[in-house]
């Protein structure tokens, strides 16, 4: 087995320590999986746990499988799709706004025809607008300080989609802006755009906001209140939370073990958005230590590949979508331990979640690409010096 | 340049891991510092308890209790904690079988939902407190089983079913309705008393709040008991009723179809109101037959849940002839002296209308009301119509109209229980529909001026016409509730407002007079008592026997309405019963001594009027 390993990581192209983040994250999911699917293995499937975990792990492989495409092709290749993944994304968002399957009381999925898989419009738009982003930013970096012809461009796209994705999804249109935001900011755009930018946004959501009192269906509005008002108002959250903070409180340093935690069984969405409170109770502070961890190494990481390329695509490419996945991580654990009021995003690439998962090993297949490539220019470079 | 740019990155990954590090602060704090989820450690959930208050009493006028608090207890179970019971002697000490046992105590609890092994849920309901109190003794060796107390609702006298009403489970509407105060499984008053002052009797519920830990055991209160809340008793209500009254009424009315409405004529209070056929409260109360015994009174061809005191409407004959007299009276179409010759019938346009079997002669008014007699009331009604003219009928309609609306008589009079019946007094708009406007004249509906055609009224505005006669012209709506303990003002206050009638006291001695004389055949002892006994035609069978009397004529105590279907004439039950009550009102007994009342008190037990 060792040498298969060594083997294995001896021809493995591409930065290792993400690769390495990302075998640890799925094997964490793995476990945590296992433990908190028991109630509903009872609930659903007549008390057969493996059912679930079978559902991941497969789901896992899958997700891998296409995140060694997406690392094979060559990054290049998504500047080039990503205006026309644009323009798809756009008329997808509206009809998914319209005619969009409600799932949990929330437009935000649609079926893609034939297949039959449905998935949300707000992950592939995510992909798309960031494809995007990097790219105007890094083409535009000579004239980048100037209005009309880099920012107007570059923010445009932003505040359609943002806006398009926030009646249906608004933590995941906000935490979209966050991150173009942020990716500007890399990308040596001016401050003042940058806070014009935010202005903008405010603005959009003001309107949004107004517009949700005359359609009520399509602007979630009074989820929006109510979970604000439970954050706001009350000191002990609504019963998720309390039952999150129990569970938390339940673990120690050291946690219960895997497999022993009580609350998964009290937890509702103990497998999917409160997976971080289960993971603290089995595997305590210093379980959520690593797993944290986990997440700033990829960040760093991502980083550290645009310090290499500083005005590339790619690196650009790698920043956005590392940044997204990072901070939907720590926005996620935030909720569970009640820091902000609940918003329905998952742990990316730890929770049970069909094909938010598969998006999220996607971006972290890009990522790799341009690792690789990175990492080929750089032993070029030494070659050529 | 580049370093602005290499200051942009750092400050990103500043940002991130601050952020990684308040998400671990706050994780930490939560276990270490955080008193309230941290102490419990083997704590699953907070679970909030409902503590019941006790429901208010129920007192009559006397101060004697007439609805207090019962306990049943519910027999609760947690199925883990079961182990080697004697499942025999449990059957035995809750009287019930093995195959009970078996699917009270197993639950699927693998499919059902309602169902866990480590949560109670109630193996055996309502078990009353001497059957608790054996089971008790033998309680430790069963574990696994505990009980949780129920207050029930009990009654002193098996009497005043109609008026004190029943509690129940309330309904998912009136959960909805009840902005957040009731929940599922509480109990609310449904009908009668109960339920016209639920929000005075039921209290205020109150809280509390226990850990439980993962296989449902209680850990101890949660944060020390300070989110607590004690709950607060009902306010005790204190009645006009006189419960041995009450008792006597329905006792006299065993055996018949009728109600007896007894008034204080000085404050509208209600003394006793019962309906036959009737109920023993307690059938009701909330015990472990009551669907049962529910059915069964909903079914019943007699209609015992129907309190025909309120909710039945009868024609009054001729008892209406003293509210007659008044408006005559008041509207000047005849004095008290004034005769009206009666040959045995009233004959107009060759029409015969009879009289009842009495002296001929001239009469004046006192007379009439004693004989009963038709004709002078036929002419009176007829003066009262025609004082504008043959032609206005319906001017003069209308004011006799009005003078009854003043009676109480042809709306809900407003008494403190629901479903009130309004009564029927027909106006002149409701004959201009009939015959058309400027058409009918007084002999159209000339059978009115002896209480017949349209006119109903129900027991309560019988007995309320009779309080009016008794306080010369004014009185005060009828009503059950006295006052509150305490300051709990429930909407008593209408019932302390003088109504007045417009009519001139000195009307009413004529009037008395007569009803002096009428009901002279339940002479008291003592007293005088005044009446008029009402003999009402009925076409589907035997007439109503209907009579109104007060007593004494000077300084009323007591005026009573007595309407008892299909017994005949007035004198025959209606009179001798109202005689009775007033008499056992007056001096606390009849008098035994008197062989007389004996015998009529006798009669009216042994008869049996209900249609085989």
């Amino acid at each position: 087995m060792s040498t298969i390993g060594t083997k294995i990581y001896a021809r493995l192209q591409g930065d290792r320590t993400i690769w390495l983040v990302t075998m640890l994250l799925a094997m964490f999911s793995l476990l945590a999986i296992y433990s908190a699917s028991g109630s509903l293995a009872y609930k659903y499937k007549g008390g057969d746990t493996e059912f679930y975990l079978m559902k991941h792990i497969a789901l896992l492989i899958a997700g891998f499988g296409l995140m060694y495409i997406c690392f094979l092709v060559d990054y290049k290749r998504y500047s080039k799709i990503a205006p026309i993944a644009l323009v798809i994304t756009i008329p997808m968002l509206i009809y998914t706004l319209v005619f969009g399957t409600s799932i949990n009381d929330a437009s935000r999925w649609i079926t893609i025809p034939v297949v039959g898989i449905s998935f949300q419009t707000s992950d592939l738009a995510k992909l798309a607008l960031i494809m995007y982003l990097a790219r105007a930013i890094s083409a535009k970096q000579d004239y980048i300080k100037d209005f009309k012809s880099a920012f107007l461009p570059i923010i445009v796209p932003v505040l359609v989609v943002c806006t398009l994705i926030a009646p249906a999804d608004l933590s995941s249109s906000m935490l979209l802006f966050l991150t173009s935001l942020l990716l500007m900011f890399i990308g040596r755009v001016d401050i003042k755009y940058i806070g014009l930018l935010v202005l903008l946004g405010i603005v959009a959501f003001s309107f949004l906001i107004i517009l949700g009192n005359f359609f009520p269906e399509i602007v979630r509005l009074d989820t929006w209140i109510t979970r604000t008002k439970d954050f706001i108002v009350s000191s002990d959250g609504s019963y998720q939370v309390q039952r999150a903070k129990m569970a938390i409180a339940e673990g120690g340093w050291l946690g219960v073990g895997p497999g022993n935690s009580i609350h998964r069984n009290f937890l509702p969405s103990a497998f999917a958005d409160f997976i971080y409170a289960i993971i603290i109770e089995e595997y305590g502070l210093i379980g959520g230590l690593v797993v944290i961890v986990l997440y700033l190494t990829l960040l760093f990481r991502c980083v550290s590949l645009v310090t290499r390329s500083p005005k590339a695509f790619g690196a650009m490419l790698a920043l956005g979508l590392c940044l997204s996945l990072v901070i939907q991580a720590l926005v996620n654990m935030a909720v569970a331990v009640h820091l902000v009021p609940v918003t329905g995003l998952t742990l990316p690439l730890m929770s049970m979640g069909g094909t938010s998962l598969l998006f999220t090993c996607v971006s972290l297949g890009m990522i790799l690409s341009v690792s690789k490539y990175i990492e080929q220019m750089s032993s070029a470079e030494e070659v050529k010096a | 340049m580049k370093d602005l740019n290499q200051n942009r990155k750092a400050i990103i990954q500043i940002f991130f891991v601050i952020g990684a590090f308040v998400l671990l602060a706050r994780t930490a704090q939560l276990q270490l510092f955080d008193s309230s989820y941290k102490r419990h450690e083997t704590v699953t959930g907070v679970q909030e308890i409902t503590l019941y208050p006790a429901r208010g009493l129920i007192y009559d006028r006397n101060g004697k209790l007439i609805v207090y608090n019962d306990a049943l207890y519910d027999i609760k179970v947690t199925y883990n904690q079961v182990k080697d019971i004697d499942t025999t002697m449990l059957c035995e000490l809750l009287n019930i079988d093995l195959n009970t046992f078996k699917k009270n105590l197993h639950k699927d609890f693998k499919k059902d939902p309602r169902f866990s092994e480590w949560i109670p849920y109630v193996f055996l309901k309502k078990l009353s407190a001497e059957s608790y109190a054996r089971f008790q003794e033998h309680l430790y060796k069963f574990p696994g089983f505990f009980a949780e107390l129920r207050i029930v609702r009990g009654y002193s006298e098996k009497v005043g079913a109609h008026i004190l009403g029943y509690v129940s489970e309330v309904s998912g509407k009136e959960i909805e309705a009840s902005d957040g105060y009731y929940s599922e499984g509480d109990y609310a008053g449904k009908t009668g008393l109960e339920r016209k002052y639920e929000s005075s009797l039921r209290g205020e519920k109150g809280k509390k709040y226990v850990m439980k830990d993962n296989m449902g055991r209680i850990e101890g209160s949660y944060k020390n008991g300070s989110k607590d809340i004690a709950p607060i008793s009902g306010k005790n209500l204190y009645t006009t009723l006189d419960i041995d009254l009450q008792a006597y009424a329905e006792k006299l009315l065993q055996n018949k179809i009728g109600a007896v409405v007894a008034l204080d004529p000085s404050t509208g209070g209600v003394l006793a109101m019962a309906s036959s056929p009737t109920y023993a409260p307690d059938l009701l109360a909330i015990n472990r037959n009551r669907s049962e015994a529910f059915t069964k009174l909903a079914s019943d061809s007699l209609k015992p849940l129907l309190n025909r005191a309120l909710n039945a409407q009868y024609p009054p004959g001729s008892i209406f002839k003293t509210v007659m007299s008044l408006v005559g009276l008041q509207e000047g179409v005849f004095a008290a002296h004034r005769g009206i010759s009666c040959r045995g019938a009233y004959f107009y346009n060759g029409r015969r209308f009879g009289c009842r079997n009495h002296p001929e002669g001239i009469h004046n008014l006192a007379k009439a009301l004693q004989y009963s007699c038709n004709t002078f009331y036929f002419q009176g009604f007829r003066d009262i119509l025609e004082k504008s003219g043959y032609e206005n009928a319906d001017k003069g309609l209308d004011t006799l109209v009005a003078h009854l609306y003043r009676f109480g008589l042809g709306k809900p009079m407003g008494i403190d229980l629901a479903g009130e019946e309004s009564g029927n007094v027909p106006t002149s708009a409701y004959y201009d529909k009939v015959y058309g406007k400027g058409v009918w004249r007084s002999p159209f509906i000339i059978s009115l001026g002896i209480g017949q055609g349209e006119y109903l009224i129900t027991p309560v505005q019988m007995a309320n016409m009779a309080a009016i006669i008794a306080n010369r012209g004014h009185y005060y709506i009828p009503h059950i509730a006295q006052h509150f303990e305490g300051n709990e003002d429930a909407g008593l206050s209408k019932y302390q407002v003088r109504k007045e009638t417009n009519i001139d006291p000195a009307h009413f001695e004529a009037v008395m007079d007569g009803m002096e004389l009428a009901a002279l055949g339940g002479r008291i002892e003592g007293h005088v008592f005044c009446g008029k006994t009402g003999t009402v035609q009925n076409p589907f069978g035997e007439d109503h026997s209907a009579f109104i009397a007060f007593a004494p004529r000077e300084n009323p105590k007591i005026a009573i309405a007595v309407y008892i279907e299909n017994s005949g004439y007035g004198s025959r039950f209606a009179r001798p019963i109202a005689s009775l009550l007033t008499e056992k009102y007056l001096k606390g007994d009849i008098d035994r001594e008197n062989p007389q009342r004996v015998w009529m008190e006798k009669t009216m037990l042994e008869a049996d009027l209900i249609p085989k």
